[in-house]
């Protein structure tokens, strides 16, 4: 009998370290979006009751994240997974070696389109994540503020403008967009406009120089984007992204020009506003176009210590079984990008692909090819909205650096 | 008579005078100081000379200063941060400094009642951090969020982008800073003016000087060296300065780079990268260091030696 305790003991003893070793494969997930925790912990925790596998969100703030998401790395600190930017910012870290190459990772080549993976892959060929997720770009509109007014959504830029002068002559600030951030004016109004007057199919010949970056059409966007300059907030200059979003969420401006991501705090408990969206508005004529941007993927850390449940994680992403249960908890705003039919039925999701049906999809202009003229474009925006630059010199500013 | 020695110094083990005894004393000191700053300083420089950001860093010898001093935008954003700094210096020099004096002054004035209050006022800001004091300047200055405040306060001439317009940013940038630390520079000149024997007061008033005379022919000499080291930390701290502008405008030293010091541009190119790629040259990010680490070197010692080296 005292024999058999031992033995019962002994194997106790042994046994109790390897269960605890089998629980013990805690993942860590580097992210951008310090807004999202709520949801994405709801995506981690299926995960968990489904594998057994914990996986804890760790955001940092979204302008910081990828200097210290590169610092993580190169420090042999990096999260386990981590989301990871479309093209070339996210292809750079590919290529110092720093992710999983997800080629062969079962599901990745046969579930997503050739398009959606061409954002996440290197100039080497390697898929550098598992595609997530696509933004948009809208025009966020507060319901109370229109109807008071009176105004219907417009349907060309004309009635667009239009409607920004009916708010102002009426004293309401028609949008609250500032410039004071550095991006949002580029990737949100600029790019967002984009795709109304070039096409997908037009792009490359501007990447390769066939077309010049200020032709009539360039000189045209930029003419369009300064008639929004007078219905920007008084002292514009010095709103961020943040400012704007809490002015139109405190219901001071009438419409907000952002991405499709913010939908989830502006409709949200922080502010007591009824919101609509529609996409800026084509000039009278003119196809609509809609801006589509491949905006995130997840991608897998080569260094991790556990790089099987890191490739399983990977692996369940790009099943559509995986992605179902992702489209349903990520946060609203974030358009799955798998090619099945994953989004839920009359949700947000829906809603947002609706707007962009029978429309010309495109992603931010300058990202696949182009991403060197970034920061002279928000400077020449910031220039025009300014009064120091005319739409024509900004765009010969633009067209002088790409030859 | 025999010179008595201390019990501590007889036997054979005693410490003889002369010699390197002295170096077992600063050996703690020294190695801490070798290990956390003059190490990692010195691989900074090497780290200049060198491109790539992992793995294998190759060396490219001057490469990277020549790239800062004549590539058309990475000089052109050096010589704008280099500015920038020094008219954020002119601000802490002048202006922080200044005001130092004058309220060190007037808290050692022998009428001055409630002395420890306004001390504590005037310092109770250093106390507070960078990023608080930025970000409530900031929701100040902007014409949003104070606008309605001011304009029903009948101060709506106030009501501008303070923050976002190129001609005013830098400048409010430092005086934010320069209300920040004023405390510093009052609290070492207070315990300078203090240490002041009062007899030289008390026979300066007895042959007849005036106020105004005591403070510039007595009190201001006396306090020459701690104004010289006044002088340097103010020197260094501003051209490392990042967190202010940090706190109250974008890391690219928004209005079109019209903050940005030598500290953020380090940031950007050293850590951060430029946003959105971000990719980091720390050889170039070293280079701008290892550059402002010697223009620090030429300004701090002739100022040591026409300060300190009297004595």
């Amino acid at each position: 009998m005292k024999k058999l305790l031992a033995v019962l003991l002994a194997v106790l003893i042994c046994a109790l370290p390897m269960a605890a070793m089998a629980e013990d494969v805690t993942l860590t997930m580097g992210s951008w979006r310090t807004d999202d925790a709520e949801q994405v912990g709801a995506l981690l925790a299926k995960y968990e009751e489904l594998t057994g596998v914990k996986i804890v969100f760790e955001p940092t703030t979204s302008t910081q994240y990828n200097a210290t998401l590169r610092l993580q790395l190169d420090n042999g600190t990096g999260p386990d997974l981590f989301y990871s930017r479309s093209y070339s910012t996210g292809a750079e870290l590919c290529e110092a070696g720093f992710n999983v190459v997800c080629n062969d990772i079962p599901g990745v080549k046969e579930n997503f389109t050739e398009s959606a993976l061409s954002a996440f892959t290197d100039s080497e060929g390697h898929v550098f994540a598992v595609p997530f997720a696509a933004v948009s770009h809208f025009v966020y509109y507060n319901k109370a503020i229109f109807e008071e007014q009176g105004i219907e959504v417009p349907t060309t830029f004309e009635e667009f403008l239009d409607v920004c002068q009916k708010l102002k002559d009426a004293g309401i600030t028609p949008l609250s967009n500032g410039i004071a951030a550095n991006w949002d004016i580029l990737e949100c109004v600029l790019l967002g406009m984009v795709p109304n007057y070039i096409t997908a199919e037009e792009r490359p010949a501007y990447e390769t120089g066939e077309k010049k970056m200020n032709d009539e059409t360039w000189v045209k966007i930029y003419e369009d984007f300064a008639k929004l300059v007078p219905y920007l907030p008084e002292g514009f200059a010095s709103i961020d992204n943040d400012n704007a979003n809490v002015m139109f969420g405190l219901g001071q401006s009438a419409m907000l020009i952002d991405g499709s991501w913010s939908y989830g705090t502006l409709a949200g408990d922080d502010y007591d506003i009824d919101i609509g969206f529609f996409s800026i508005p084509a000039p009278e004529g003119a196809a609509a176009g809609f801006s589509l941007h491949p905006d995130f993927g997840i991608a897998g850390n080569a260094a991790s210590e556990h790089p099987e449940e890191v490739k399983a994680f990977l692996e369940w992403l790009a099943s559509p079984e995986g992605a179902k249960i992702a489209a349903e908890v990520i946060p609203a705003g974030f358009l799955p990008m798998i090619n099945a039919d994953v989004a839920p039925e009359g949700g947000i999701v829906a809603e947002m692909n609706a707007v962009g049906e029978g429309k010309n999809a495109d992603m931010r202009f300058i990202w696949a090819a182009m991403m060197d003229l970034y920061t002279p474009m928000v400077e020449q925006l910031n220039a025009i909205c300014r009064g120091e630059a005319t739409p024509q010199e900004a765009a010969d500013a633009i067209a002088a650096l790409w030859k | 008579m025999e010179k008595q020695r201390h019990p501590a110094f007889q036997g054979g083990r005693s410490i003889k005078p002369g010699g390197v005894y002295w170096l077992r004393y600063i050996i703690p000191a020294l190695l801490v100081y070798g290990v956390f700053m003059a190490y990692p300083m010195i691989d900074s420089v090497r780290l200049s000379l060198y491109e790539g950001t992992t793995g294998v860093r190759q060396f490219v010898g001057f490469a990277n200063y020549v790239r800062l001093f004549t590539d058309e935008v990475v000089s052109k954003r050096f010589w704008n941060a280099f500015g920038n700094n020094w008219i954020f210096f002119a601000y802490h020099m002048i202006l922080q400094n200044a005001l130092g004096i004058l309220f060190a002054a007037i808290l050692t004035n022998r009428t001055m009642k409630g002395r420890g209050f306004y001390q504590t006022l005037i310092f109770i800001p250093c106390t507070i951090a960078v990023l608080v004091t930025g970000y409530l300047f900031k929701l100040m200055m902007n014409p949003v969020w104070a606008g309605t405040t001011l304009k029903n306060a009948g101060l709506g001439f106030l009501v501008r982008p303070w923050l976002g317009d190129r001609g005013t940013a830098l400048s409010c940038v430092s005086l934010v800073s320069v209300w920040q630390w004023v405390g510093i520079p009052t609290m070492m000149f207070v315990a300078a003016f203090q240490g002041i024997p009062d007899e030289l007061i008390e026979a300066a008033d007895i042959e007849g000087s005036n106020a105004w005379q005591t403070f510039w022919r007595i009190r201001v000499p006396m306090i020459m060296p701690v104004v010289g080291m006044v002088a340097i930390m103010t020197f260094v701290n501003n051209f490392n300065a990042f967190d202010v502008v940090f706190s109250m405008e974008t890391l690219d030293g928004a209005p079109d780079y019209a903050t940005d010091l030598i500290g953020t541009l380090f940031y950007r190119y050293g850590i951060a990268g430029q946003h959105p790629v971000g990719i980091p040259e720390p050889g170039v990010g070293a280079a701008i260091s290892t550059t402002i680490f010697a223009m620090l070197l030429c300004g701090v010692l002739p100022t040591l030696r026409a300060t300190q080296g009297k004595e």
